[in-house]
Order: structure tokens, then sequence, then C-alpha cells
């Protein structure tokens, strides 16, 4: 299914390297979309509960962030009816058992931790924005 | 030395009944006895040599009244010194008889009556004229007070006392005889002439000294054997007519020694004894026992002089050995306040029980000493063995309950104990907790005394006609206290009940600061681990970051690098590449502690054959052949054990020699541990770097050559260290290499292995 409308995927992440490292892999794929980056939890959690037309099709979550820890912002998202449905993949360095228990606990969509690899993280990412948004079907 | 066994014996071995003394009838030839009856003084019985003395036959002595015999002066002062009661006035009295014509012969005559109510006149030949026995006995005393009152110490106030008699009796050898607790004696003090063969500090087993002996001397404070080859005259009549029995010769001076006596005095080359009984508290204390080679005659007076001696200065000795006993007492009082004071300073308080000048063996005079704490052994001196002891101690805490238990004849409590009876006949047990104890041993009393006569080079046994022969008493004495230690002194007993109370307030305080130790240590350690994850995964990031840009600019700007700028690019990865290795070794390291292990019972099988397939890659690229022997089921950490077997498995193949690697991977069943082995055909290593490459960060080889982070086998180590473990190699280069590890048997010490807090004193 191919919508005519840009797609935007929110990125929720402190490390500037990281974001940057996650937009330069998704720029090399065929797919138009635009990428939303919040820095911390609390500004994260500020876009997401603002006008509804501007709400992102799938947001990446790195889960140690600043002011809001990332296992919070996934707990909140999850609680919110409006905003629920967004599909959150976390996005980490964290190859913790703890932390991925805990997340899918959270009801997260899927957790991801990040390769060391660099051609092997931009396959991931590459991956993801095709899976997300590209292959899945989304609720409207 | 027998010159004390007095006693003839009826040929009665086992009950060793002893005849009794009034029953003997003969006397010492060199002075005369008359039986009187008091009231009338009519002899009734006459030693058979008055012919040769007075020139008297005895049967003519007999029925006459002693007015016949003596003068009337003489007899008025008997009856004058007989009607008082205390017969010392008249004894002696210098009497005179007239023999023949002028030939008068001069006695010292002494009264005493015995048991049944007979009076006993003796008449001893005055030798001299002279007045020295008066003299010498002034002599004697005075000397020996005023040196006695220089001296301080008991042994030297005996050796002066022996010096003294010697000096007075001119014997050949004087000694001075102490009776110990338990019936045997030892020479105390001895002055002899040089020939003589010395006896000091020999010990002699109480059955030389009979029973009936020591009566004897009890109720005659004096003895003497003037010649002990004499042929002894016997009585007339033999039985006393009054009574038709033997009379009561108990206190008589001239009464005849005993056959056996008197071969022994010959045996041992002495012909003259005196004895004088050291009484304290109405108990035979001691003898002065002095010998002569030659027949020797003591006078009266001077016999008078050494009793008198005997009495008056042994109630010094008396007074002495109380200032010994506290002076003793004092000793063990400075031996107990250095060993709490070397207790508390040491790092442990066993150490400072053992290794300070004065330690637990001057505490009860002990030859050994173990104490036994927290499952550990410390010996000093003469103990059993460590097995022994463990199942000692288990006896004593099944037996004792009280703060202190002594024996001094612990075989006969504790069979075992007869194994080791030579180092611990005696026992001094203080009991710290339920395993844990002070001990101090006492070896059998038969081997730590030297003993007058070689028990085995005895005298031959003889058994003439009903006499028990000295040797055999010695035999006999011997079964008597074997498995005997000398005892333990009530002050000694009561020196380890105090030490006993400092060790536990030790013990409680150090067990109360290892618990303050233990929380903090913990506390530390929890942060010590927290740091580590969060160092090691903060410092990922950071590196994530290089690796990752660094990657950037070459697949971006690969067309646009000269060949230096990819190498140099390549470098930059490497080195990242290390320090991510590194940093992800450290962090398992550190997750690697006693604490994180969780104990339980695992199929080694298992553990071994997730670690071969996680090692598949490699195994398959190498066509490594990995053996081993049926894996058992132990306690220990799953994971960890995995862990353990994949990095020596991988260490095999990465050394691998030229040939395909064949890995074997063994295991038996020790006592205590399962041993396992991990043996490889590979490159091997030097066995001077066998304990190295243990060590944290330690290699032998380049990165070039094989590469990783050394820190592999430390990792092993730490596993097999949490699991109460030990692991080393066995290697030689080119040899291939064979790793080893133990672990204990049922994951030992378990309780304390999760780190269960306990009272340091329920060990």
């Amino acid at each position: 299914m191919r919508s005519d409308k840009r797609k935007t995927i929110f990125l929720i992440e402190d490390n500037r390297g990281d974001i940057r490292l996650i937009q330069e892999a998704l720029k090399s794929t065929a797919i138009d979309c635009e990428v939303v980056v919040a820095r911390d939890g609390v500004e994260a959690m500020n876009y997401l509960q603002q006008d509804q037309n501007l709400r992102p099709d799938l947001i990446l979550l790195d889960l140690n962030l600043p002011k809001k820890d990332g296992r919070e912002v996934l707990a909140e998202i999850k609680a919110d009816p409006r905003i629920r449905h967004i599909p959150v993949v976390v996005l980490t360095t964290s190859r913790n058992e703890e932390d991925i228990t805990k997340s899918y606990d959270l009801h997260v969509n899927c957790y991801i931790a990040k390769s060391r690899n660099l051609p092997q993280l931009f396959k991931i990412i590459r991956g993801i924005e095709e899976f997300w948004l590209e292959t899945a079907t989304l609720p409207l | 030395m027998t010159q004390f066994n007095l006693e003839a014996q009826p040929i009665n071995l086992t009950s060793l009944k002893q005849p009794s003394i009034h029953s003997l009838t003969q006397v010492q030839p060199h002075g005369v006895l008359l039986i009187l009856e008091e009231a009338s003084l009519t002899v009734l019985q006459a030693s058979t040599n008055t012919t040769t003395l007075l020139q008297i036959a005895p049967d003519a002595l007999v029925g006459k009244s002693i007015d016949e015999i003596f003068d009337s002066f003489q007899v008025d002062r008997f009856r004058a010194g007989l009607a008082e009661e205390n017969l010392d006035f008249i004894n002696p009295s210098r009497v005179w008889i007239r023999r023949n014509g002028d030939d008068y012969a001069v006695f010292d005559a002494v009264f005493h009556r015995n048991a049944d109510g007979f009076l006993i006149l003796e008449l001893e030949p005055a030798l001299t004229q002279e007045n020295i026995p008066f003299l010498s006995f002034y002599h004697l005393a005075k000397a020996s007070i005023n040196q006695l009152e220089a001296t301080s110490n008991l042994q030297d106030f005996c050796q002066i006392i022996v010096r003294e008699v010697r000096k007075v009796t001119d014997f050949d050898r004087v000694m001075l005889y102490k009776f110990d607790n338990d019936g045997h004696g030892e020479v105390v003090a001895e002055e002899k002439v040089e020939e003589m063969e010395a006896y000091l500090g020999l010990h002699f087993p109480e059955s030389d000294i009979p029973i009936p002996a020591r009566k004897m001397f009890v109720s005659n404070w004096i003895r003497v054997i003037p010649n002990a080859s004499a042929e002894p005259a016997s009585l007339y009549p033999i039985h006393n007519p009054i009574t038709q029995q033997p009379t009561n010769l108990t206190l008589s001076i001239l009464r005849s020694p005993y056959v056996c006596h008197t071969e022994y005095l010959h045996n041992m080359g002495v012909s003259a004894s005196l004895t004088i009984s050291l009484m304290k508290d109405d108990k035979l204390w001691g003898l002065i026992a002095c010998h002569h080679r030659t027949p020797k005659y003591v006078s009266y007076e001077l016999r008078k002089a050494c009793e008198f001696l005997g009495r008056v200065i042994f109630a010094e000795i008396s007074t002495r050995e109380e200032t010994a006993d506290y002076h003793y007492r004092m000793h063990l009082a400075r031996v107990q306040s250095a060993l709490i004071e070397s207790m508390s300073e040491a790092g442990s308080f066993v150490d400072g029980l053992v290794q300070s000048d004065l330690n637990l063996l001057d505490l009860t005079d002990a030859k050994g000493a173990a104490v036994c704490f927290g499952g550990r052994w410390t010996t000093i001196g003469q103990t059993p063995s460590e097995e022994e002891l463990n199942y000692l101690v288990q006896w004593l805490a099944k037996t004792v309950d009280d703060e202190v238990f002594y024996t001094n004849s612990l075989p006969l409590i504790y069979s075992d104990a007869e194994r080791f009876k030579h180092v611990a006949s005696g026992l001094l047990a203080i009991p710290i907790s339920k395993r844990s104890y002070v001990l101090w041993f006492r070896p059998e009393v038969i081997q730590t005394v030297n003993w007058g006569g070689d028990p085995n080079h005895a005298y031959e046994l003889r058994e003439t006609g009903d006499r028990l022969c000295p040797r055999k008493s010695f035999e006999l004495w011997k079964e008597t206290v074997r498995l005997n230690s000398l005892p333990w002194k009530p002050v000694e007993v009561q020196a380890t009940l105090e030490l006993r109370k400092a060790i536990v307030n030790i013990v409680l305080r150090q067990a109360e600061e290892l618990a303050l130790l233990a929380q903090d240590l913990e506390r530390s350690n929890a942060e010590l681990k927290k740091f580590a994850y969060v160092a090691s995964h903060d410092l990922q990031e950071p590196l994530n970051q290089v690796a990752n840009y660094v990657q950037l600019l070459e697949m971006r700007y690969h067309d646009q690098l000269d060949q230096d700028a990819t190498e140099f690019i390549d470098f930059a990865v490497e080195g990242v590449t290390l320090m991510q290795t590194l940093i992800d070794d450290v962090l398992i390291y550190s997750k690697v502690d006693l604490k994180g292990i969780e104990w339980q019972l695992v199929d080694s099988d298992t553990a071994l054959n997730h670690a071969l397939g996680s090692l598949r890659g490699r195994i398959a690229e190498t066509n490594a052949q990995v053996t081993h022997d049926p894996m058992p089921h132990i306690v220990a950490d799953g994971t960890q054990l995995m862990q353990l077997f994949q990095n020596l498995i991988a260490n095999a193949i990465k050394f691998r020699s030229s040939e395909a690697p064949r890995i074997h991977v063994g295991v038996e069943r020790q006592e205590e541990a399962w041993l396992f082995s991990v043996k490889d055909n590979g490159i091997g290593l030097d066995p001077k770097f066998s304990d190295r490459i243990f060590v944290i960060f330690q290699r032998l080889h380049t990165r070039d050559e094989y590469p990783g982070s050394g820190m592999g086998l430390a990792i092993c180590k730490k596993i097999v260290e949490c699991h109460r473990g030990r692991i080393w190699v066995e290697s030689e280069l080119d040899r291939g290499a064979t790793f080893y590890f133990t672990i204990p048997v049922g994951g030992r010490d378990h309780s304390h292995a999760i780190g269960q807090k306990k009272n340091y004193l329920s060990h």
C-alpha cells in the first residue's frame, strides 16, 4: 500500500551523532519521509500531544534519554488512547534482558539493538523504514 | 634405687599384700634390745646378742628385773624418767654395764612403749666420749638456718639441707626425696662423693616405697642401718611369753630391716643408711636419705639432730613450697596477660596464642597445644595428627558441656587416644564454641620422667623364696600408671578458664568488626559492580560513534581516499574494535562474583554442549575434534560453567598447532572435588608462564598472532575461584597444554558461598 501523504518519522534520541547517522541511513532509501527529532523525553511528549494532524507515522525511541527516560515515554504513549496506535520501535545500544522484557511489557511494537557495524546498522534502519512505512498496514 | 623397699613378701604378686612390720622378730646386732614388763621392769625377751655385748646369755636375762642388770643409781633414774609422760626426758641415757671386773660397756639407752603397752629398751654402744654431737647439732642448725634465710628458692633450699646433713654426718651420699601427688617420688637434691652414681632428678615408682614402709616412716621419723651385711640377732624367746605373739617392734631403732632391703643396699654398694622422714600436714612429704659405702654408725644425738632438722627446717620447706606455688601462680598470671595482649594485637587471636615468646604451652606447662578455629588447626609442640584431632574434637563436642575439661588419663575414657598416648595421655580443653577449641596435651608419665632403673634393662626377676623383687614392682607400677600423664594443677586449670574468657571476648569483638567490614565490603562491591556496568555501557557509546563515523567516511568517500587514508581508517577501526572487546570482557569479568553464583545441581554435560554449540563455527572452520568423558552432575552455576568450558575450548582451538585441533575434556572424581581437564594438541606454553597466563590482561603473544583481550583465562580463574576450586595448567612448548580445574563436591561451604551471615561463634 502506498499513500500519497508524505510520511513522518519521529526520532526521539539525545545523541547528535546517532541522530545524524539515522538521518543519513533514512536518506539513503527511496522512501520520501520527513524526520522530526526530539532530544529528550519531555520535548517528545509535548510534540506527540499536540494537534492530531501532525502526528507521526512511526516513532523511533532511544531508551536512555535526559529529563524523561525512554521507558517512561513509552509507557505514556501506550497509556494515551489518542496516540497509542502509533508504532513505536525501540532502537538502543542496550542488549540488556531486563530492558527488552520491560519494553515489551510496555507494549513496544519492536525492540531493536543497534549494531556496532555501520553497514549493518544502515541495513537495520532501512529495514525498519521499509517494513513499518511500506509493508505494514497502519490505522488511519 | 631400692633402699626404701623394705618389704619381704609372701608370694602374692597380684594383691601385693605386705607383711606387717610388727611380726618381725629380729634386730640389728650392733645393739641390745630388751622387752620389759613395765610394772616390775622384768625382762620378757632379750636379743640373742647379749652374750657378745653384755657377756650375759639371753636365757639368763629373761625373768630378771633390770635392778639385777644395771646398778641402782641408773635404775632410779629410769624409774623417775618412766614416770614422766614424755620419754624424751630420759632418751637417751648414757648407761654402763659391768661385763667383767673393770670392763664396763657404755651404751646409749633409749626407751619406748609399743602399741601393746610393753616397754622396750634399746642399748646402742656409745662409741665416743667426745661431745661432738651437741656441737654438730648446733652447727648444723645455725649454718643451715643462716643459709636458708638467704635463699628464696625451694630447690636451693633442699640443696643446702642435703649439703649440711652430709657435712655433719659425713655420709657418702645424702639426697632429698620428694613424693609426688600420685605417690611416685623424685630426687630433688643430692650431695655425694664423686665416685657414686648420681640419682638427682630421677623418679621412682610408688611401689619402691610401699605403703607399710611409708607407715613406718610416719611413725618412726628416723631410721638407721649401720651395717647392712651384719647377721641379725633374734629374740629369746621368739614369742612374747605374755601374749604368745611376736612383740610389735614398729618403733624400734634396732629392728632388723627386711632382707630384700639389705640385699638392695648391698647391690647398690651401700653398707650403711640413715633415713629421715619429712612430714607435712601429718603426711609423708618426703625423705632425707643417706648412704655410706662402708658400715657407719651414727650416734643417737646426731640422729636426733638430723630429726630436728627434719621437723623444724621442714616447716620452712612448707612455707617455701607455698611461696613456690604462689610464684607459679604469678608466673601463670604473667603468661596469661602476655597471651591476652598478643591476642588483641595479632591479626588473628590464634596467631597471638602461638607466636609470642610466651605461648600456650607456658600457660599449663604442657608439651603440646592445638587451637581449632574456623575449621583450621594451629598446633605447637607435640600433638596428635590433625586427623586424630578432628575426631577428638568431635568426641569432645558430644561429651563436654562445661567451660573446661581435663583429664590425666585420656585413653581410659577415649580409647582412640591410646594411639597417641605418648603425646596426649593428658588433655586439658577449653571449648570456645561447639567446633572451636583450645587443647593442651601432656605425654604419658612413663615417657615424661627419668625413672630410676632402666625399665628395659630390668633386674632379673628373681622370686627367691617369697620375696618380691623391686624391679618387678617397678613393672607393676608401670602397669598402674600406664596411659596417665602428670596431673593438671588447679591453678593451671584456672588460668585456662581465664584465657577462655579473654578469647571469647576477643572473638566476639572481632566478629562484630568482621560483620561491619562485611557490610562495608558488600556496599562497595555493589557500587563497584554498578560502576563497571555503567562505565562499560557509557564507554561504548562514544566509541561506537567514533567507529561509525570513521566507517561512514570510508563508505562515502571511498573513491576520494588514497591508500594511506584507507590504511589510517583501518587502524582507527581496529583500535576501536579492540577497545569494544576489552570493555565487553571487563564487563563479563566484573559480573563473575561469588554472590552472583546460583548454586544448583547442574548437568555438566549440558553446560559443555552449550559451550560447544556456541563454538560450532570455529570448530567446523578448524576441523577440530572435541571428545569428552561422561560428564557428572555437579553443584555449580550452570551459566558460568558453560562459559568456563567455552573459554578453555576456544583457547585450545585458538592456540592450535599446524595439525587439526584434538581436544579432550576429562573429568574424575577426587575425594572432595571433581577434577576437570581440557587437553589439547596445540602449541603449548613455556611452564614458566603457567601462573602468569591467569592474570588479568596478561598475554604471551602479540595481537597480530593471536587476537583477544587477555581476559579469557582471568575470567576462567575467577569463575573457578568463586566455586572455591582451583585452576592450573600443565604444558610444554609445542607439546600441547592441559588445563585443570576443580569444583568441590556439593559446592563446598555452600551456605558461606551464598553469603549468608553467620554468627562467628557458630562455626
